[in-house]
């Protein structure tokens, strides 16, 4: 899946910048838009599978605003970070979470 | 009066632990004639607000052995009443930051280990050496019980009233007691929205409640009730066993099976009432606090935020036994925050009372209510 080209409403083509934000996922490098959710990033570069359940269930994006705890990933060692609503930042590393959390201290 | 609708040797006032647990010790004694009336749903009131713990470190000899018969109640729950209530014996770890309860810490581990608990007392750097995610900074002192442990209210709830149905007793929900028939000085009937219902013996297990359930038979108790709040935070894997608690603190914290934390503090200045709102305070305070304490809630979020009541009494502990001034009126009352745990003991021995006339398998004449016309009171001191 990649990004709109064009949208009969939105205004697509100037909204996309020229200036792009790199971050990790899994260890590879991924090339965001900085306006990007995590979410939205890795979509646009065809990842859809952001974690796993406890039983091993794929989990992906699903509700897009932050209620549904679907597209929960691991970014820099903090379980449980809602990747629709967080912003992509220069440098973070994303991983894919499996089950709950794992706790940090 | 309103219609008869039924006649039961002993009507219970309250579904949440206390009712549905006496009505399952009645059955076992077999007294089947049972009758619970809950004005809501089961475990609505206080039982399923509170936070699970079950602990047997007290600082009177009495409540040792009471807490002690409890575990062994929980300890065979499963194979006994037929639920599953994730009871799980992952140990009671008391925190003093104050030297002077660190020595009274000292004194109570003195009194449950001649009562055969088994407790460890800890100092800072073995609590940090056991448990790393805890921050032992102005940390005097800790206690440990392994035999300690929680388990999930609302299971225990279901557990004990399915239990007590499959004997034969009767459990309305949605059904409020209204009035009281007390005639001759003796406990005839209770009348509700449901109907009115002739009973031989009336058990005031109404928590929250209690002072007004008991104003309609025309008993005072000295019972008050205060607004406690828990929140819980979202799941992480499972790795914190015990319930962590401190007085002086002022909080508790477990982390239940499916992976939240639930915690809550006391606030002195709650005033007595009824009240089920929520405040921004708690949560403000609780939050800087805990994460001090313990860093690893740093990321979490708060899930739920909820509150319930503390059925106070005047030295923290239960009222428990039969009125001499209305024949066949019981109360089982006042738990002070910590009827969960002691519930399984205490309706053995009240339905031993009610049945038997006298109890078996523990003592519980010190709870009975008379004790507040002696002027001098030995107060429970390890509540939060």
């Amino acid at each position: 899946m990649g990004r709109l080209v064009e949208h009969p409403i939105l205004d697509v083509k100037s909204s996309t910048s020229k200036t792009h934000v790199v971050f990790y996922f899994e260890g590879q490098p991924i090339c965001a838009l900085p306006s990007d959710t995590i979410a939205s990033a890795l979509i646009a570069n065809g990842i859809d599978i952001f974690g796993f359940t406890e039983h091993n269930h794929a989990r992906g994006f699903f509700c897009a605003i932050g209620k549904c705890s679907s597209c929960l990933v691991e970014v820099d060692g903090i379980p449980n970070v809602r990747s629709c609503i967080t912003p992509v930042r220069d440098g973070i590393n994303v991983r894919r979470q499996e089950g709950r959390g794992k706790p940090k201290w | 009066m309103s219609e008869v609708k039924g006649a039961y040797n002993v009507c219970i006032i309250g579904g949440g632990i206390t009712g549905t647990a006496l009505a399952y010790s009645l059955c076992n004694l077999g007294e089947t004639s049972v009758a619970v009336f809950e004005k809501s749903y089961l475990s609505s009131g206080s039982t399923g607000r509170c936070g699970g713990g079950i602990r047997q470190q007290w600082s009177t000899k009495n409540n040792v052995r009471l807490a002690m018969r409890s575990v062994e109640l929980f300890e065979h729950f499963k194979e006994d009443v037929g639920t599953d209530i994730e009871y799980y014996q992952g140990g009671y770890l008391m925190l003093s930051y104050d030297e002077e309860e660190a020595k009274q810490f000292e004194k109570n581990v003195e009194i449950q280990r001649e009562e055969g608990l088994d407790v460890e007392i800890l100092t800072p750097k073995q609590v940090s050496e056991r448990y790393p995610y805890i921050n032992t900074e102005d940390l005097v002192l800790a206690t440990f019980c392994q035999k300690d442990g929680h388990a999930n209210p609302h299971k225990a709830v279901i557990g004990y009233a399915q239990a007590a149905r499959r004997m034969g007793a009767r459990i309305y929900t949605h059904t409020e007691v209204l009035g009281i028939d007390v005639q001759n000085g003796k406990v005839v009937g209770v009348d509700t929205n449901q109907g009115y219902f002739k009973c031989d013996a009336v058990v005031n297990a109404s928590g929250p409640w209690s002072k007004q359930v008991s104003q309609l038979v025309g008993v005072d108790l000295p019972t008050e009730s205060y607004r406690h709040q828990i929140f819980v935070t979202e799941p992480l894997e499972n790795f914190f066993p015990m319930m962590a608690i401190s007085f002086a603190g002022n909080f508790y914290m477990r982390q239940a099976q499916h992976g939240q934390f639930i915690m809550g503090q006391g606030d002195k200045d709650e005033k007595p009432g009824i009240n089920y709102n929520v405040t921004f305070k708690f949560e403000k305070e609780l939050t800087v606090k805990m994460v001090k304490l313990f860093p690893f809630l740093r990321n979490l979020r708060i899930m739920r935020h909820w509150s319930g009541m503390y059925n106070m009494s005047p030295d923290a502990q239960p009222i428990i036994g039969q009125s001499n001034i209305v024949n066949n009126y019981f109360y089982a009352v006042g738990y002070s925050g910590h009827g969960f745990m002691v519930a399984p003991a205490v309706t053995e021995a009240l339905a031993e009372l009610i049945v038997l006339g006298k109890t078996t398998h523990t003592d519980i004449s010190y709870l009975n209510v008379d004790r507040f016309a002696n002027a001098e009171v030995e107060k429970e001191k390890n509540v939060v």
